[in-house]
């Protein structure tokens, strides 16, 4: 018995932190979270809004400064 | 398209330094399995040496390849990651230069002691005690340097590729402390704190998530970001990455037991992996559908784009393999694979086709990205790379799969009277073609890794400073 109730309180569990994560979230902050991997990145993500007719909401890029990109590893 | 500009300077120095030290250990790890199978092949690649022998050679070649390979490709890729999709600086400099340096340090450990003899037997665990103690400050450098740079972040959403990094973090920090409990009578000698079936029970209760956070959420977390980036689409569904992650860590702690069937353990606990293990290829393959869907329109790049084979076969190979382990989990099936070689092939199904090459995609992209040129020096060798390391993986695993067939029923066959119908030593005899054919995949492999690393100096070598600079702004 005890078993069976172990396992609705697993099933229970995971259903619980689906819904949790999910509550708040509409088909439109999901789109938006899928596209953040091109968000930093404008070339791309013209690319993408080309391909997909979804807007990205990208950053543009900033004006390089000394010492950001040093090669030494 | 709207635009709004932030931030400062992404930290590439970390994620460079670590894609070399993906490569260097991926060559060392990868020829040292070559070696101890030449050893199946040929016993007197032992060289007559005790630190040469298999047993001391293989712990080392698992721990290259998993600690040293492996986990500086997530390093990489999940600094790499974490920052893009967080659109900040990676949190403390200092702090991720000594992720490198320790995570390093504790490959080196590795590299010494282990030939020496100094070993827990833990499999996948065998670092002793002053080591693991010093892994341990090294991983939770990593959780801050990591979490804090979620915490930092300059999106709203925490994507979902960060999440799987995010676990895999956490619940290897768990493993590793609880599976390394033991007491110490020196620094390189120490006696775990459970006994017997106890001791069995933790011990594949962390050798199973091993490969269940080690080797696959991380690499998920790697598939989330790289797989999108790499064929210019969003995700195939996101809610369905989310269902994804919480099916996935729930249920993969559980199925450990499964390397434990018909011994002393209780047998509700081997059924209960065995049930777990059954549950789990839902989730397993619905991140597989995730990923592969997300080509939906995109298939014909694969035509060209040589990178995004290596991430779309490593999707198929997770796949067969999160299938395969399922199916092998069961106790009746188990009965025939479990000590043969088809648990060797099904690992390296795993290893070979998904870890590494959803690691060999994910560093093919990175390079360019962080060493500021257009791509890489040269896509025929990557192509090449792709068809060494297909052909090699499709050698070992079929290779294994007959070895371990005809060891389980070899081993199983009675007579009847009921002796056994053939000696151990028949059974080695039938599997030394097999060993042949395991350790010329291996050659095709390595081979393939090592035009990686040509490939890798050519371009480093001749790296552009101001492109790297405009890639490591936060754009």
């Amino acid at each position: 018995m005890i078993e069976m109730v172990l396992n609705g309180l697993g099933v229970a569990g995971l259903w619980l932190a689906v819904e949790y994560c999910l509550k708040q979230q509409t088909a439109q902050s999901l789109e938006e979270a899928s596209l953040m991997p091109f968000a930093d990145d404008p070339e791309v993500a013209r690319r993408v809004e080309l391909a997909t007719g979804k807007v990205v909401k990208a950053v543009a890029p900033q004006v390089a400064k000394p010492g950001w990109g040093n090669l030494d590893i | 398209m709207s635009t709004a500009t932030i931030g400062q300077a992404y930290n590439y120095k970390v994620v460079r330094q670590f894609i070399v030290a993906t490569i260097v250990w991926g060559v060392v790890g990868m020829a040292m399995g070559v070696w101890i199978a030449s050893q199946l092949v040929w016993p007197e690649m032992n060289l007559d040496l005790p630190w040469t022998t298999f047993g001391r050679l293989r712990p080392l070649h698992t721990s290259l390849v998993i600690f040293g390979f492996a986990g500086s490709a997530q390093f990489a890729a999940s600094y790499y990651a974490v920052q893009r999709t967080c659109q900040v600086r990676l949190y403390s400099d200092t702090l991720a230069a000594f992720t490198f340096w320790g995570w390093q340090s504790v490959i080196v450990v590795m590299l010494i002691t282990l030939p020496l003899g100094y070993t827990t037997t833990k499999e996948y665990a065998e670092i002793e005690f002053s080591g693991a103690v010093w892994m341990t400050v090294v991983w939770v450098a990593y959780a801050i340097v990591f979490f804090t740079t979620v915490v930092q972040r300059k999106t709203k959403h925490i994507y979902v590729g960060n999440w799987f990094f995010g676990a895999f973090i956490v619940v290897i920090a768990m493993l590793h402390v609880v599976n390394h409990l033991s007491i110490p009578v020196d620094w390189f000698k120490s006696y775990p704190v459970y006994s017997g079936a106890t001791d069995a029970m933790v011990q594949w209760w962390y050798g199973h998530n091993a490969v269940g956070f080690f080797l696959t959420t991380g690499f998920l977390g790697m598939m989330y970001y790289f797989v999108p980036k790499q064929v210019g689409r969003p995700v195939y569904s996101y809610r369905l990455s989310i269902v994804h992650f919480w099916a996935l860590i729930t249920l993969y702690i559980w199925a450990g037991p499964h390397h434990l069937h018909y011994t002393a353990l209780p047998d509700w606990a081997q059924s209960l992996g065995m049930a777990m293990s059954l549950i789990l290829l839902a989730p397993s393959w619905g991140g597989m559908i995730n990923g592969m869907m997300t080509l939906s329109g995109a298939w014909h790049k694969l035509r060209t784009d040589t990178i995004l084979r290596f991430l779309v076969l490593s999707l198929a190979f997770y796949g067969m393999s999160t299938f395969e382990g399922p199916m092998m989990a069961i106790k009746t099936v188990n009965a025939l694979s479990h000590y043969t070689d088809w648990t060797i092939g099904h690992v390296h199904a795993g290893a070979l086709g998904w870890v590494a090459m959803i690691t060999f995609g994910a560093v093919y992209h990175m390079i360019p990205k962080v060493f500021g040129r257009e791509q890489m020096y040269s896509t025929p060798l990557i192509n090449l790379h792709f068809w060494l390391a297909t052909i090699g993986t499709v050698l070992y695993i079929a290779s294994m799969w007959v070895n371990g067939i005809t060891q389980g029923l070899m081993w199983r066959a009675i007579n009847d009277d009921g002796t056994l119908t053939y000696s151990f030593v028949e059974a080695l005899q039938a599997s030394h073609p097999g060993f042949v054919v395991r350790f010329t995949g291996g050659v095709f492999f390595l081979s393939g890794m090592l035009l990686m690393a040509y490939n890798a100096w050519r371009t480093v070598r001749v790296s552009d400073v101001a492109m790297a600079e405009r890639e490591a702004q936060i754009a």
